[in-house]
């Protein structure tokens, strides 16, 4: 004890020698390892796989060696990914494509976490509703450039390229879309028919269908609506399938832009659609996210339900073929059909990837008639390869089919919803799916409800405008 | 000895190494080394512990929104003012918060304690039933959840059965309705948290010494008596301690509540950690789920102090 004390008070006190310039040398050298090795660490365990962060520029590489490609719907659609990685890499033996598959919903915060901290990948799936906020980050390739020279250009649909376009904030392409959704009313072709129904191709019949194949008493009805999660764009599809209205937008004679939702027509359009909830749905649809939702459909005991395509595969398990089918959204008595815009699934080449060149080659093999039809074929949507929706498949695939046909046939009209706003998240989840809860709850009318959701998208828009100059 | 380190010139015996380099290496050595090998840690706690919380106070006081860079930049205590007067649910969530952490701790306490002194007996079976009493905290949350949406769902669960027996309404459930969300999931997380008292209690109980109660009983003093002046008092620390980690962990909680009611219905079970995901993930606005996130922090710091301090924690031990 004595020893060490001494020591230490010799050194400390200043009589004593100071140590030799060895000795400090050493002790100086000692503790750099010691920061170097410990710095090395934290890089290690902080590293990415070699790509970066949101601002990284990256480089178009030599078009071979290794490329991470992250699936926005992994689980759900590895399968059909990793059979179309494995075709790519036989025609590329060059170039190894690194599958990550990442949940759909945690996609968005896996993105912007990498955006900040680095790690992203050379390519990902990107979704229109995710793709406003990804693209101002700086985080994306333009790629309208890389379009204009390859096989693809002139072979892609066009609505969907107008789709991400807009999604994108302007007039730059920011992913290649490869498939588009459609809001789709799932029907009980055996209720119907028992209850001696037609099929629910109008707004009136999708009411008298509703009430008719609901019995409270025996735990039947007639329709599963969406109240928790995700709840306002399945809500703003029905307000204006019935208002018949075509714009999300409208100009007054000041030259003032502002939001249609609150108007009259679409007021009323809601308070019918949400004067189902309990009456001719269960009531324990008020917390229905689409998992709830599907399940619920799928559980036999409903007779309609709106969801878009992606759901085919589930009722298909759970129900057979034989028992159900999906419609475009009912349309008005004078037959127009208004839907608002689904989510178009893309491609993105991330700015920061160090081999664009390679990174490309797989967007556009991913975008190839085969590839494109493969992946659209396993998950039931609308390819947007030309060549691709011409396949026998489609037209076997009845909801697909009379989806793309609503879409291409020129029958059906959009209203394009604003993914392009930066507030479009807060104002259509964060601040407002609990305002539509209330409304189902009866704490709130329909109109105080797209009174509120006016003014912030109003203000949303402004900003936006004013900021885009 | 100070005197002691400088003779060894003077003195007769084999001279030894030179005095100067011999401190020198033995005075640096030891003083620095175990900083040195501590180095690591403490720098990987820096990286990973408070970089993270001195950013979280960092951005708090900034506009922080990287879809909207045109309004990034220093904002002062705008976030918590904007918390205080311009957030229509940051008082909901936080009061809800308030009423989840004081309905999850006390239930919990008690069943716990309850259920620790129960399976303290000696009784045929007791190892079953422990296990059967821990069990639930072995279960993931993942796992916890989905029991507890199935028991829950309109179709699958308590109510439809309910309703095939003649009570309630077909297509209803305990968690879409604003009247009984609340127990409803008070009950579901605390299946999941009373085995966590149960397992702390009981591993205290059976440090009780068997003397106190041997002597009590001789005394005259009943059960209710040995377990307020002998078995109460020796869990104190134990229960304050559990309590209080209960506290924050409830305080923190957005799994169970996320999944089976997503914060809703209307938010009527939205806790503040669920409102601060909601903003950081949807909405992208870091500065103000930033502040947000230190306005809990600042409260769990000070509730833990001025708890630990009403309550004495380890004031007999000192």
């Amino acid at each position: 004890m004595t020893r060490t004390g001494t020591t230490h008070r010799i050194t400390r006190g200043g009589p004593g020698p100071a140590p030799t310039p060895r000795g400090r040398h050493g002790s100086r050298a000692a503790l750099a390892a010691a920061l170097a090795a410990v710095l090395a660490l934290t890089a290690t365990a902080c590293g990415d796989d070699g790509s970066g962060a949101g601002g990284d520029r990256g480089a178009e590489g030599t078009g071979k060696g290794e490329i991470t490609f992250w699936d926005n719907n992994g689980g759900v659609r590895t399968d059909v990914w990793k059979e179309i990685i494995a075709r790519f890499e036989k025609a590329h033996p060059d170039i190894h494509v690194k599958y990550v598959g990442i949940p759909a919903e945690s996609a968005q915060s896996k993105y912007d976490t990498a955006i900040q901290g680095g790690g992203l990948p050379d390519v990902g799936g990107v979704q229109t509703a995710m793709l406003a906020g990804i693209a101002a980050q700086g985080a994306l390739e333009p790629l309208d450039e890389r379009l204009e020279g390859s096989p693809l250009d002139g072979k892609l649909n066009g609505s969907m390229l107008d789709s991400v376009r807009s999604a994108g904030g302007g007039d730059r392409l920011y992913t290649v879309p490869t498939s588009a959704n459609n809001g789709t009313l799932w029907y009980r072709t055996d209720l119907f028919r028992a209850a001696g129904l037609a099929a629910p191709t109008t707004w009136d019949r999708f009411y008298a269908a509703a009430d008719r194949l609901t019995d409270g008493a025996r735990n039947r009805f007639g329709f599963t609506l969406r109240g928790g999660e995700g709840s306002i764009a399945p809500a703003l599809d029905a307000m204006y399938g019935q208002s018949g209205i075509t714009s999300f937008w409208k100009t007054s004679a000041g030259g003032a832009t502002t939001t249609t939702v609150n108007d009259p027509r679409n007021v009323a359009a809601l308070e019918k659609y949400l004067g189902l909830y309990g009456k001719d749905t269960p009531e324990a649809d008020v917390n229905n996210d689409f998992r709830k939702m599907v399940a619920q459909w799928d559980s036999g005991r409903i007779g309609m339900l709106s969801h878009n395509l992606g759901s085919y595969q589930e009722h298909l398990k759970a129900l057979g073929p034989r028992r159900f089918r999906g419609l475009p959204n009912p349309a008005l008595a004078d037959g127009t059909r208004v839907q608002v815009s689904n989510p178009v699934d893309g491609l993105g080449l991330f700015r920061s990837s160090k081999n664009k060149a390679a990174a490309w080659t797989f967007i556009e093999f991913a975008l190839s008639h085969a590839a494109n039809s493969r992946w659209n074929r396993a998950a039931g949507a609308i390819p947007a390869n030309t060549e691709a929706v011409g396949d026998s498949w489609v037209r076997e695939s009845e909801a697909t089919a009379l989806a793309a046909d609503a879409l291409g046939d020129g029958s059906t009209r959009i209203v394009q919803l604003p993914y392009y706003l930066p507030d479009w998240n807060t104002v259509s989840k964060a601040d407002n799916e609990p305002n539509l809860q209330k409304v189902l709850l009866g704490r709130e009318s329909a109109k105080d409800f797209l009174d509120t959701l006016a003014d912030q998208l109003d203000k949303a828009r402004a900003e936006w405008d004013e900021q885009r100059g | 000895m100070a005197h002691a380190a400088a003779v060894p010139r003077k003195s007769p015996v084999p001279k030894p190494p030179p005095a100067r380099a011999r401190r020198s290496r033995t005075g640096a050595v030891p003083r620095r080394l175990p900083y040195l090998l501590i180095a690591p840690a403490g720098l990987l706690m820096l990286g990973f512990i408070a970089y993270p919380v001195l950013s979280v106070f960092y951005y708090s006081l900034r506009h922080h929104n990287p879809t909207k860079p045109w309004r990034n930049g220093f904002a002062g205590l705008g976030n918590f003012v904007t918390a205080l007067t311009g957030d229509p649910q940051f008082l909901p969530t936080l009061g809800f918060s308030l009423r989840w952490v004081a309905a999850q701790v006390a239930l919990q306490l008690l069943l716990g304690l309850g259920l620790a002194l129960l399976v303290h007996q000696s009784f045929v079976g007791r190892a079953p039933a422990r296990a059967l009493v821990f069990s639930p905290w072995a279960v993931s949350g993942v796992l916890t959840s989905t029991i507890w949406l199935l028991l829950y769902n309109s179709q699958t669960g308590v109510t439809r059965y309910l309703a095939d027996l003649g009570m309630g309404s077909y297509g209803t459930s305990w968690l879409s309705d604003t009247g009984t969300v609340f127990p409803a999931v008070v009950v579901a997380e605390l299946w999941r948290g009373v085995p966590f008292f149960a397992i702390l209690i009981l591993a205290d109980l059976q440090s009780v010494p068997r003397d106190l109660y041997e002597a009590a009983e001789v005394d005259g003093a009943g059960r209710l008596r040995r377990f307020l002046h002998i078995t109460l008092p020796h869990l104190k620390d134990a229960i304050i301690l559990s309590t209080l980690l209960r506290a924050v962990w409830e305080f923190n909680n957005v799994d169970l509540l996320y999944t089976l009611t997503g914060g809703g219905p209307a938010g009527e079970t939205t806790t503040l950690p669920l409102r601060i995901a909601s903003i950081a993930v949807d909405s992208h606005d870091f500065g103000y789920a930033s502040a947000l996130t230190t306005v809990a922090f600042v409260i769990l710091l000070f509730g833990s102090l001025v708890y630990l301090r009403l309550s004495k924690f380890g004031g007999e031990a000192r």
